[in-house]
């Protein structure tokens, strides 16, 4: 999808700087990368490992330089090669696209003394939101919602008492426990001090440590994040939300944006606080600040993330911006582009993950080979990947293989076009959650937008692979058999006239 | 082509009454192929369940590619021999498609005395093999026979046309480059063994398959040695010691499966180009035949009704229409394939021995396969036709007929009597193939005649000798006679006989003749000309 | 013959009844008249069933197979041969047979132990070559009867399978 049509008006013209930019990951996100950068006559530098040696971002770079390394991931990681492959290069920055080394403070630091620009955030603001608790303190500082708690104690009656100030329902759990021992969710002040003096004691029993914890519990909660920029000076907007509810083993699954069924007045309030953070923290380059959402429509800080996200095309879907140039253009010492009011979020989108796994075994990742990719494409629909006939599917990288991106004028427009297109989609070779993608979608609770982290295990039985209907598994053997030189030659080589007559028999 | 103007009234008394004894002969026929097919004592089944093995009917079936015709042959061969304990002569006999190539199966049959070769076993494989050579046709032997039926060793093994002639014709099918393949399922012993010794390419099944010249018992008998069948003869020595065989096999459905790959490999034979057009369905219903034939040999009716319901689109064009009408010739296409047709109306006189003489001459000109119908008395007998030359002319269409170098089929529509069977084309003139109807008779006269005769030859025998007659002793001659006659006459004696290549319900006749014509098609033509004409 | 396919372990039968003037197969006691055979390649195809257009993409596929998705739903057929089908119901010749005179290098199953067909059960080393030797089907084998180091001529019989009749 070109990424010219609704966006804000100045940004394309602004001269950026740079003449080369290495890309210091691999795969869909790296061609992604290259792809704006090619729209921005920049040239590209890709690196990788033997292994990938002939991979798609690496033919499309204009450079490549290998990186040795004892595993691949092992060489995506290593600080000092890569920056010495920049300056080889000639590179002028760095873009760290997503995992890898992109939320490494020690990287950035690196790029920066190398003299090289690195195409994110410096590295305090890394190191900020890469600690958790330091990140949580931040928050909570400048007015970001946290989940509230109240820290381990040994004293019942204190303890109760602040407990009670939190609200309802609370997660009782031992100060010095795990595996469940001593936990319990309390939904009333009745039965708080029965359930922390019962904790209490388990907790003493299994742990010989009798403190218990309580925080608030947020009962199916959403996943809800705000796509930030900073210019570093304390200028900073947000791209509007993205929800990534949509979960398996922790990890999204299918994000979207904006996110369903949030009231006007709720947006605004999350996306300021996003915006707030980010001002406050003098945020540069593109960020995500993440949140918890619960029923009740209180949020809470989770972290921040500070690179580029994997989902960020469903933004791009619905602003019409590109992402990539505005981390660019800020990298390139531009500052923030245009305003709050120039972004105007239009339509919705939705993004599936393609991954090579098996969703009838506990999403266990898969591997093979990839016989055949044959990809929908519409001007509504991104098809982000980096996928070769032939390429082997290895444990050695994440199993997402690739994401579809689908835009529509609403949300269920853009739900119908990714069922549509996810069956289009055919990926030969490896087992994938493409059709379980589509059944997530295609549910009535999904459709609803009745969202949650626990969607996956909630609606487990409805989402199972459902035999095929009878007549429709009838009609693939037919195809596969047509398919098949054995079969195709017992059809069409008897001759006549013994093709005419048939099975008779005298 | 002009469509044939039926003149049948499918609603008369008559064509009912047609319809339900031919219905009833058909249904007869279907009977007695069902029990020969199928009918086994529960003994020899419960030994091939137990051995794992498929019936012999089972292994043609998947063997054949799906959806495709089989024409079996003389499926009621020795139904009226040896007590009717060799249904079939325990060898089946067809041409099917393996592999989108045409090919003679022939498989022999374990549940009939373990497969036992009996007289007419052998006269049978020898007809097959004969049908592969005469027709450049493939053969796939599904080989599992206990050997020669040792009880009537004089009638299967020394003569010319007994067992040795199978191997003769194996290896002469070989030299013609006719390949043949055997999957050797069940044991090939003595004679038997030669079978897959003789084809190019062998399949054994292991466990099951074995071949040898002699099976444990005669070897024990013969040198004292004591071996067991599986190191004797079985897959595992065969594929790997003696090389007797090619290719072990794992299941008797592996066999077939290596097979159909064996033979997906042959070349296909050039066939020579046969004028075709696009097939189309008789106007009128097949079905009328049954009303059509009358339900007396005796009773005369008009062939070329039964062409309208045999051929595509009851289109015929006849030949001198009206000259020698008692033999109806002319063109027509059966599946698409030009043939012509001669078919008889009645008793043969010089003209339409003439007219079939040179009839045959044209088919022969413009490579169009003969088809005969036989309904026929013989030649037209008498002073006057003498010395017109009736023997002259019916030599004529002798002549012309045995030298044709086109394929000819013949069909016993009905009665097949005297010398008209020569002229049309009778068993001994080499048709590729000859079916008959179930209703078909045949002798040198008809039963009535014969007892005639017989009883006449009788009376005067006595008259000579005593002067008296004794009209009981007559009576009896006549009654005897015409039994005897009437049980040698009827189409079951002949098939059992193997006189013909099997009996067809005269529905069937169409697709059986398109089979056997694509058949003829792989082998060229053969060479023009013909002996001395007598004019 | 049948042909038949196997998709997700189970296998179909696709019969041929007819093939003029339409292609008539069943599958499951279901008839289907199919139409606009489409050709044997990779990609985007398309043919008619009862006369209802079907499109699907379809490519070569692991074990001699073809993947097709359809619907929404991708399948891995694989045709289902009577020597897999051998295989899988455990027959097979019961000898492991030397090919050649030769040596015995390694030892690497034993009697009892369950072995897979093509898992190596001894290597020998013969003219300079070493080669292992597979099991020829699964089963148990009943016997190994050459130790490391023995020598032994052409056809001799080095290990044997338990017949298939005596494990059932």
């Amino acid at each position: 999808m070109s990424l010219t049509s609704t966006g804000p008006a100045a940004p394309s013209s602004r001269h950026v700087p740079f003449r080369k930019v290495l890309i210091a990951n691999r795969g869909e996100i790296a061609c992604r990368i290259i792809r704006t950068l090619r729209e921005m006559g920049i040239a590209a530098v890709a690196v990788h490992h033997a292994v990938e040696a002939r991979a798609q971002h690496v033919r499309l770079a204009d450079e490549a330089v290998e990186l040795k390394g004892d595993t691949p991931v092992a060489a995506h990681l290593d600080v000092r090669q890569i920056v010495a492959a920049a300056l080889a290069t000639g590179a002028d920055a760095i873009h760290p696209g997503y995992g890898f080394l992109s939320e490494n403070a020690g990287f950035a630091r690196a790029v920066a003394e190398a003299g090289l620009v690195f195409v994110g955030p410096d590295a305090a603001s890394i190191a900020l939101m890469g600690d958790k608790i330091s990140a949580r303190n931040f928050a909570d500082q400048h007015g970001v919602p946290v989940a509230p708690s109240v820290m381990p104690t040994a004293d019942l009656a204190d303890f109760v008492r602040r407990a009670e100030a939190i609200g309802f329902p609370l997660l009782i759990k031992a100060a010095a426990g795990g595996g469940g021992k001593g936990m319990s969710i309390v939904r009333s002040a009745d039965e708080l001090e029965g359930a922390a003096r019962i904790a209490s004691s388990e907790a003493q029993r299994y742990f010989g440590d009798g403190r218990v914890y309580a925080e608030l519990f947020v009962e199916r909660p959403r996943h809800i994040e705000v796509q930030v920029f900073g210019d570093g000076e304390g200028g900073a907007i947000h791209l509007f939300e993205r929800e990534c509810s949509v979960q398996r083993r922790f990890q999204k699954i299918i994000e979207e944006a904006p996110a369903a069924n949030l009231p006007g007045a709720l947006r605004d309030e999350i996306c300021a606080s996003a915006v707030r953070l980010a001002a406050a923290a003098r945020y540069r380059n593109a960020g995500t600040v993440e949140y918890i959402l619960g029923a009740d429509g209180r949020f809470f800080f989770l972290e921040m993330n500070t690179r580029l996200q994997v989902e960020h095309p469903v933004t791009e879907m619905i602003t019409g911006l590109d992402l990539v140039r505005l981390q660019l253009e800020i990298a390139a010492g531009h500052g923030l582009p245009f305003g709050q009011d120039a972004v105007v979020a239009r339509g919705h989108a939705v993004e599936c993950r393609i991954c090579a796994e098996n969703p009838e075994r506990d999403f266990l990742p898969e591997t093979g080979t990839i016989q055949h990719l044959a990809v929908p494409e519409a001007s509504y629909l991104r098809f982000e990947n980096a996928l070769d006939r032939g390429q082997k599917v290895t444990a050695d990288f994440d199993p997402m293989l690739a994401k579809l991106v689908a835009h529509g004028a609403d949300r269920t427009a853009a739900i119908d076009r990714s069922i549509a297109a996810l069956g289009d989609l055919a990926l030969f070779g490896v087992t994938t959650n493409t059709d379980y993608l589509a059944r997530v979608l295609d549910h009535p609770a999904f459709r609803a937008g009745d969202l949650h982290t626990g969607f996956v295990v909630e609606h487990r039985d409805a989402l199972a692979a459902r035999e095929p209907e009878t007549g429709r598994l009838h009609a693939a053997l037919i195809a596969a058999a047509l398919g098949l030189r054995e079969f195709r030659s017992l059809v069409l080589d008897v001759p006549e006239p013994h093709a005419s007559i048939g099975a008779w028999r005298n | 082509m002009r469509r044939i103007e039926s003149s049948i009234n499918t609603a008369s008394a008559e064509f009912r009454r047609n319809e339900a004894h031919n219905r009833r002969l058909v249904a007869e026929f279907r009977e007695k192929q069902e029990a020969a097919r199928h009918l086994r004592p529960p003994r020899d089944l419960d030994r091939l369940a137990r051995q794992k093995k498929l019936t012999p009917r089972q292994r043609i079936e998947k063997l054949l590619d799906p959806g495709t015709p089989f024409l079996e042959l003389s499926s009621l061969a020795a139904n009226m021999a040896y007590g009717g304990e060799a249904p079939s002569a325990s060898s089946i006999v067809g041409i099917g498609i393996v592999s989108g190539r045409e090919v003679v199966v022939r498989a022999d049959d374990p549940t009939v005395k373990g497969g036992a070769w009996y007289p007419l076993t052998a006269k049978k494989i020898v007809r097959a093999l004969d049908i592969a050579m005469e027709n450049r046709l493939p053969v796939v032997h599904l080989c599992d026979s206990a050997g020669g039926f040792l009880q009537l060793q004089s009638q299967v093994f020394p003569d010319r046309y007994m067992a040795g002639r199978i191997f003769r014709n194996q290896s002469l099918l070989s030299k013609m480059g006719v390949k043949q393949l055997s999957l050797v399922f069940g044991h090939c012993t003595a004679g038997g063994a030669y079978i897959p010794g003789l084809s190019d390419y062998s399949v054994i099944v292991r466990g099951t398959g074995a071949v040898f010249l002699g099976g444990p018992p005669l070897v024990k008998a013969a040198t004292g040695e004591d071996v067991s069948v599986e190191d004797l003869g079985g897959a595992e020595m065969h594929t790997s010691v003696s090389g007797t065989c090619d290719y072990p096999a794992d299941s008797e459905e592996h066999a077939i499966a290596i097979g159909r790959e064996i033979v997906s490999q042959w070349d296909r034979s050039e066939r020579w180009a046969l004028q075709r057009e696009a097939p189309e369905d008789p106007f009128y219903d097949p079905q009328d035949i049954y009303g059509i034939v009358p339900d007396d040999i005796k009773k005369a009716f008009d062939m070329r009704e039964i062409i309208a319901r045999m051929v595509d689109g009851s289109r015929f064009h006849e030949y001198q229409p009206n000259y020698g009408t008692t033999l109806v010739c002319g063109y027509a296409n059966i599946w698409g394939y030009k043939v012509g047709i001669l078919a008889n109306n009645g008793v043969l006189f010089n003209d339409s021995s003439l007219k079939g003489a040179h009839f045959i001459e044209l088919c022969n000109q413009n490579n169009t396969p003969l088809v005969f119908l036989q309904n026929i008395t013989g030649y037209m007998v008498g002073r006057e036709y003498e010395r017109r030359g009736i023997t002259k002319d019916g030599a004529k269409m002798i002549m012309a007929q045995s030298c044709s170098r086109v394929p000819k089929f013949t069909v016993m529509c009905n009665g097949s009597f005297g010398a008209g069977n020569y002229g049309m084309c009778g068993r001994a003139f080499d048709g590729r193939f000859l079916f008959a109807w179930p209703n078909h008779q045949i002798g040198v006269m008809g039963g009535d005649q014969a007892a005639n005769t017989l009883a006449e030859v009788k009376a005067n025998q006595m008259k000579r000798a005593g002067g008296t007659v004794d009209q009981a002793a007559v009576d009896q001659v006549w009654e005897e006679t015409r039994k005897a006659y009437q049980e040698q006459l009827s189409a079951y004696y002949s098939t059992s006989e193997l006189w013909d290549d099997g009996i067809i319900d005269p529905v069937d006749t169409r697709n059986a003749l398109a089979v056997a014509l694509s058949a003829s098609l792989n082998a060229p033509l053969g060479p023009p000309g013909y002996g001395v004409f007598r004019f | 013959m049948t042909f038949k396919i196997m998709i997700d372990g189970q296998v179909h039968g696709v019969a041929i009844l007819a093939r003029r003037p339409h292609l008539i197969v069943e599958i499951g006691g279901h008839r289907y008249r199919v139409e606009d055979l489409c050709d044997g390649r990779s990609g985007p195809q398309s043919l008619r069933i009862d006369g209802q257009p079907v499109a699907f993409t379809r490519a070569p596929g692991a074990g001699g197979g073809v993947d097709v998705r359809l619907d929404g739903r991708t399948y891995e057929a694989r045709p289902f041969d009577p020597a897999a089908e051998a295989a899988a119901s455990g027959a097979g010749s019961d000898r492991v047979r030397a090919p050649m005179p030769g040596a015995v290098v390694v030892v690497h199953k034993q009697a009892g132990d369950a072995v897979r067909r093509g898992e190596a059960i001894i290597t020998i080393e013969s003219m300079k070559l070493q080669m292992a030797l597979a099991a020829p089907r699964d089963g148990l084998l009943a016997e190994v009867a050459v130790r490391e180091g023995d020598v032994f001529d052409k056809d001799a019989v080095l290990a044997r399978l338990q017949p298939a009749a005596e494990e059932r």
